[in-house]
């Protein structure tokens, strides 16, 4: 998945996962920068009665780099706070949840907002509502207007929001997890002798009617653009680097007294997340984990799982005669330099006509953002391949295709920007899982927090 | 990262390792602020303590600052090698690494 339980100590902590990281320029606002850190993944609707929430013992931060810097200029930090009214029932709430501070809602979660900017801290708000997770008729009615109260808008004309959403990324999980089967192809697919595909098929989005726990910020793009010049498209100081983590304290206790966890010392990061599906499909197994704990500044640790990804070298193996290009690049032992651009440095001026996102020669995995790109009027979920150069690897938009975005630039498609005689395989631009945004069942929304409304227990089964 | 902090190098202990480590909350805590070592007493059942010095602060900003940790939050000491006595003390968001075979001897007395 984009990054949902991709490593194997974080897929056993679920409230500090990060699952999926965005940040475009706001097509509703385009003077501000909408951030989201989504956590917390393959929520079934109906787990009750401890339904999902942040972890208060989790340090949830979003950073920024700028002006070509792959360190945290600017972080957003989060804390949550549960409050639970009363410790004799066992209901998530006694009654219909009509507002923010409902009586009848038992278990809420509160939380703060930190920014630390180039060493200096403050915090920009406090005591701030999430929204309860979405029940079911009776208990939350009227849902998305509910949800909606509890977009704040604080000090300095930032809007935050932190709850549950809608599950916005679309993959077909259940085919890419058995031997990397694409169903639109499956027949082309080796099947190792077990001849189960005879014909292509339909993707099936995995994730769908499953919810998440979105952080999401909109802040004045003047609040994050350095001093440096920013305002043209080829301008260094235009392109942000956006990664988010999660940390825990390195000591924990269980309590026998409380019955609870209790938490001490120094913060240890545990999850990290930029590009989608990097640690996912670009990391060994043995390393996730210790990935995670990193800066992406150390990221040139990983560089040969990206200049060599395994998965490239796998798709001529399991789909025999179909990526004959790739599979001569592959033996050739060519390194990559086009995934390595568009993952770990961003691409330079003077490759794409109009764009450049480049941040320096330092590997670092970060979201790179070109904020002097102005919101596409006519997105394509595609991005800069698909011809849209406001979408992804231009930043991520919550409705970008970035499972087939990455899969047709691992079997090259984009080597063609760094070697002009490399000729893709015709496949390299067909292939694909078979989703699009239309296989997300809530759709989105026009304007903050952008990802849909989450699906309730009460209409959706448990998964 | 922002908020990350690592152990420096072991630090010598600040109870000589041949001596009996103190025992009492109180005493450990009297004897942080007046030398700057700093006092911990583990929160849950472990109540062996010993005199360490972190190594990313000054040790006399350092004994207050984990004095005032110690008291208002869980203390957790982490035996990471017991054959070397060394330790891992943690408190508030601050932590200290020690190596004190002496103490380690009295602990796993203490848990037989």
């Amino acid at each position: 998945m984009s990054s949902h339980r991709e490593a194997p100590e974080i897929s056993k902590d679920p409230v500090a996962d990060s699952t999926d990281l965005y940040a475009f320029v706001s097509p509703d606002q385009p003077d501000t920068l909408t951030l989201i850190a989504n956590y917390i993944p393959l929520q079934g609707p109906a787990g009750g009665p401890n339904f999902y929430s942040f972890g208060d013992d989790v340090l949830y931060e979003i950073h920024i780099a700028v002006n070509g810097s792959t360190r945290p200029d600017i972080t957003y930090q989060f804390r949550f706070r549960t409050e639970l009214r009363n410790p004799d029932t066992f209901l998530y709430n006694t009654g219909p949840i009509t507002a923010l501070d409902s009586p009848n809602w038992n278990n809420r979660q509160f939380y703060t907002v930190t920014r630390t900017a180039y060493g200096k801290s403050d915090v920009i708000g406090s005591g701030l509502a999430c929204p309860p997770c979405n029940i079911g008729p009776l208990s939350t009615p009227n849902y998305a207007a509910l949800a909606s109260s509890a977009v704040h808008k604080i000090a300095g004309g930032i809007k935050v929001f932190a709850g549950q959403r809608a599950e916005g990324f679309y993959v077909d999980l259940g085919a890419v997890f058995d031997l990397a089967d694409l169903r639109p192809f499956e027949n082309l697919h080796a099947q190792y002798g077990l001849n189960v595909f005879t014909g292509p098929a339909a993707g099936v989005n995995a994730t769908a009617h499953l919810n998440v726990h979105s952080i999401a910020l909109q802040v004045p793009l003047s609040d994050v653009l350095p001093r440096a010049a920013h305002g043209k498209e080829s301008d260094l100081g235009a392109v942000l680097g956006v990664w988010t983590t999660a940390s825990r304290q390195r000591a924990r206790v269980w309590d026998a007294v409380t019955d609870s966890y209790v938490s001490s010392g120094p913060w240890h990061q545990v999850s990290r997340l930029g590009n989608p599906l990097f640690n996912e499909v670009l990391v060994g197994l043995g390393s996730k984990d210790l990935w995670n704990a990193l800066p992406p500044s150390d990221d040139k640790r990983f560089a040969a799982g990206v200049a060599h990804p395994e998965l490239a070298a796998l798709l001529p193996a399991l789909y025999p005669g179909v990526f004959p290009n790739l599979a001569k690049l592959v033996a050739a032992g060519t390194a990559r330099a086009d995934l390595e651009a568009i993952l770990l440095t961003g691409i330079p001026s003077g490759i794409i006509p109009g764009f450049q996102n480049y941040t320096g020669a330092v590997q670092a995995d970060m979201l790179r953002l070109n904020t002097a790109i102005p919101p596409s009027k006519s997105p394509n979920i595609l991005g800069v391949v698909g011809g849209d150069l406001a979408g992804y690897p231009n930043g991520r938009r919550v409705f970008d295709d970035v499972v087939t975005i990455e899969l047709r630039a691992i079997a090259g498609v984009t080597v063609p920007l760094v070697d002009k005689s490399f000729t893709p395989d015709a496949a390299a631009s067909a292939v694909t899982d078979g989703l699009t945004a239309s296989s997300v069942p809530s759709g989105y929304l026009n304007s903050f927090p952008y990802l849909g409304v989450p699906y309730s227990g009460f209409t959706t089964p448990s998964s | 990262m922002p908020l990350q902090s690592s152990a420096g190098p072991i630090p010598e202990p600040a109870v000589a390792a041949d001596q009996p480590a103190p025992l009492s909350r109180r005493s450990v805590l009297r004897g942080a602020a007046g030398a700057g070592a700093v006092g911990l007493a583990a929160a849950s059942g472990i109540t062996a303590v010993t005199g360490l010095t972190r190594h990313d602060t000054p040790a006399s900003a350092d004994a207050a600052a984990v004095a005032a940790d110690a008291l208002g939050g869980p203390v957790m000491v982490y035996l990471r090698d017991a054959s070397t006595g060394e330790m891992e003390v943690f408190a508030g968001t601050g932590q200290a690494t020690l190596r004190n075979p002496a103490l380690v001897r009295e602990l796993l007395r203490a848990i037989k």
